[in-house]
């Protein structure tokens, strides 16, 4: 698959000399990254659908439709919106925060570009990871959102992706929260095609000291191959909230990397998934506790129907010099089917001695004598699995601060259990 | 109202019930009696529903229907009532939202419109007084964090808000005290009338100091081998079980 790419053609398309040398480096670390991809795509062949499905990796930058023809898919109840087509920012679709700064990186002048290069392809995972290398090198112009510092914003930012080709998508993005500043995305992915399609999507987020990140994504793509990577590098004192929320698609494989870097940093990450016909669920999460008195609390819960299969990885690092760390981990599962499936793995390294670390998994079936204790109430069969299986996300959902979210990502994840089989 | 027959019932295999006969009439209050093991509490689940059980044999007829064929949801609408030994802990659904499911389903399978929620909170006040429970309480998730007695309790509760025209308590009595008893108790009588019946099934002649019984029945080994009225249960007490098995 990496022979589809015409490495020479992207170069010569590419006028910033530092952003060249990135993909040619990205490209050249290709070959290596797919050493770790046996081990980190143990469930999930997204490699070999995507051979079958695509003929290239590279994107298709023709559009279907013009651009302001899109304007109508834009959801009216959001006051901010950033609406990514494609993979690319349409500023004329747009509507920002006079505060906030949000730009093309090729639209920023030598001393930002300068400032945005520190993280700009600096902790993203693309020397481990294939499909980051290949967001590295197809992606065409990263996203830039920054907001100063001292800065507040209450209002939500919702990203809104729009797929809308035959061929892979990438999007690129840099979000950098600047010192004691608080800001809040809710991001989400909509396929406005009838084929199969492949997005890809890489993240960095800079928290500055003393900031605050919400970040709420829902994946509710049907007939797509999603590849999403989400890196964090936490400064001390910084907080960071990630709520996940997947529904059947085909592929889903969600990377959550957060780097603790400084002393008392706080993660908190949240994933919810019900997924039913033969869609995959992956969440890769990873936590890197690099100094003391951080705390990290990951909790994912998910229900697995028909022949659809859920893959959850939890690394902790905990290094020597993390002292006092907190971490927690938990994954459970709830099969509805004979033919679903979990693969769920918790990864612990600790080289520090002074720390508090649990993790735990579980994976099992609707509790029957709950089951029962509904029905003898005169609730129908179907009725008391919808009621079991929301107060099962309940515990996922009551973590979500902003209360207009809460009620449109509840009310998503009841459409989704009225459509399960069970079975 | 209710009238079994012969009834076989087993789980795994095992045989429980082997040819149990019983008949409740509107108005009656019947007390269970028997040793551990002797198939009380499979006779309270095999009337309420319960799948894991096989019945093999034998009839149960409620208000004229046979009632093998129907979920315990259908069983529920047709007004049978279990109050659970155990009751259920189910984090993240309160019982008010239980409840008002509950109420409305039932409403609707008689054609009834649901109630709305001035209605119902109206509803709920009446039932809270008759067993003393709070509305904090009733907010929290089902059972979970309660103690036996508040358990129990909302297992009246609820029996108060469906209104139920047979009402089956399986070992109401266990894991209470004496004022928890009383207010269960309490609760249970203020709910008996002419239209309902009460089938209570006990270890012990405690419980029927509260909840006087018309007829008193011993179950011993999956059958009913004695019956009477409330003086039967006081001559359990003081000769014990085996005072019928060697009659026998």
């Amino acid at each position: 698959m990496i022979d589809t790419i015409n490495l020479k053609k992207i170069l010569s398309e590419e006028k910033d000399s530092k952003v060249r040398e990135m993909k040619s480096s990205a490209y050249e670390g290709m070959a290596s990254s797919l050493l770790n991809y046996k081990e980190e795509y143990k469930y999930t062949p997204l490699l070999r659908k995507i051979e079958k499905k695509f003929n290239s990796l590279s994107p298709e930058k023709s559009l279907n439709k013009k651009i302001k023809d899109y304007k109508g898919l834009i959801p009216q109840s959001e006051k901010f919106y950033l609406f990514i087509l494609n993979g690319n920012y349409q500023e004329s679709l747009s509507n920002k925060p006079d505060n906030i700064l949000v730009s093309k990186y090729s639209k920023l002048s030598i001393k930002q570009k300068e400032e945005f290069s520190k993280s700009y392809s600096k902790y993203d995972d693309s020397k481990s990871d294939f499909f980051s290398s290949a967001n590295t090198i197809n992606h065409d112009d990263c996203l830039i959102i920054r907001i100063e510092r001292n800065k507040a914003l209450k209002e939500n930012i919702a990203i809104i992706n729009l797929i809308d080709s035959s061929q892979p998508t990438y999007f690129r993005k840099c979000i950098i929260v600047e010192k004691n500043s608080e800001i809040s995305f809710s991001e989400e992915f909509i396929n406005s095609t009838n084929n199969i399609s492949f997005s890809n999507t890489v993240s960095e987020i800079f928290l500055d000291e003393n900031s605050k990140l919400n970040y709420y994504s829902v994946q509710n793509m049907n007939k797509n191959y999603h590849f999403n990577s989400i890196n964090v590098l936490q400064k001390s004192n910084s907080t960071s909230n990630f709520h996940t929320y997947s529904f059947t698609g085909e592929i889903i494989r969600n990377n959550l990397n957060i780097k603790l870097e400084d002393k008392n940093c706080y993660a908190n990450m949240y994933g919810f998934y019900a997924v039913k016909k033969n869609s995959l669920i992956d969440n890769h999460t990873s936590v890197d506790h690099m100094d003391e008195n951080s705390i990290s609390n990951e909790h994912y819960k998910g229900i697995i129907d028909e022949g659809s299969n859920g893959v959850f990885n939890g690394k902790i690092f905990v290094r020597q010099k993390a002292q006092k760390t907190n971490a927690f981990q938990s994954n459970n599962n709830i099969l509805l089917s004979d033919n679903a499936k979990v693969n769920t793995k918790p990864q612990l390294e600790i080289w520090a001695d002074d720390v508090k670390c649990s993790h735990g998994c579980t994976v099992g079936q609707l509790d029957e004598e709950a089951l029962f204790y509904l029905m003898s109430r005169g609730i129908s069969k179907k009725d008391s699995i919808s009621l079991l299986l929301s107060a099962f996300s309940s515990e996922i959902t009551e973590k979500i601060e902003d209360e207009k979210i809460k009620e449109k990502y509840e009310n998503m994840i009841l459409t989704e259990l009225e459509g399960l089989n069970h079975g | 109202m209710l009238e079994i027959k012969n009834l076989h019932a087993s789980i795994d295999d095992t045989k429980i019930l082997k040819g149990l006969s019983l008949k409740v009439n509107a108005g009656e209050v019947h007390a269970i009696m028997g040793p551990n093991g002797s198939g009380k509490s499979t006779l309270a689940s095999v009337i309420a529903g319960r799948e894991d059980y096989d019945v093999t044999d034998g009839e149960i007829n409620f208000l004229g229907d046979e009632l093998s064929e129907l979920g315990p949801d259908e069983r529920a609408r047709e007004g049978i009532f279990l109050a659970f030994q155990y009751p259920v802990e189910i984090p993240g659904v309160s019982t008010t939202n239980f409840m008002k499911t509950a109420v409305n389903q039932i409403r609707e399978s008689k054609g009834k419109k649901p109630l709305d929620a001035v209605a119902f909170l109206k509803l709920m006040k009446e039932k809270m007084k008759l067993v003393n429970i709070k509305q904090e309480l009733l907010s929290r998730s089902i059972n979970e964090g309660f103690s036996g007695g508040e358990k129990k309790r909302n297992e009246i509760f609820q029996m108060a808000m469906l209104d139920p025209k047979l009402s089956i308590l399986d070992e109401t009595d266990s894991g209470l005290d004496i004022d928890a008893l009383k207010i269960v108790s309490n609760g249970v009588n203020a709910l008996r009338n002419k239209e309902n019946a009460t089938v209570v099934v006990t270890h012990y002649q405690r419980l029927l100091d509260y909840i006087v019984p018309d007829y008193v029945h011993v179950l011993i080994d999956g059958k009913i081998v004695k019956s009477g009225d409330k003086n039967l249960a006081l001559e359990l007490e003081e000769k014990g079980y085996d005072w019928i098995k060697v009659k026998n």
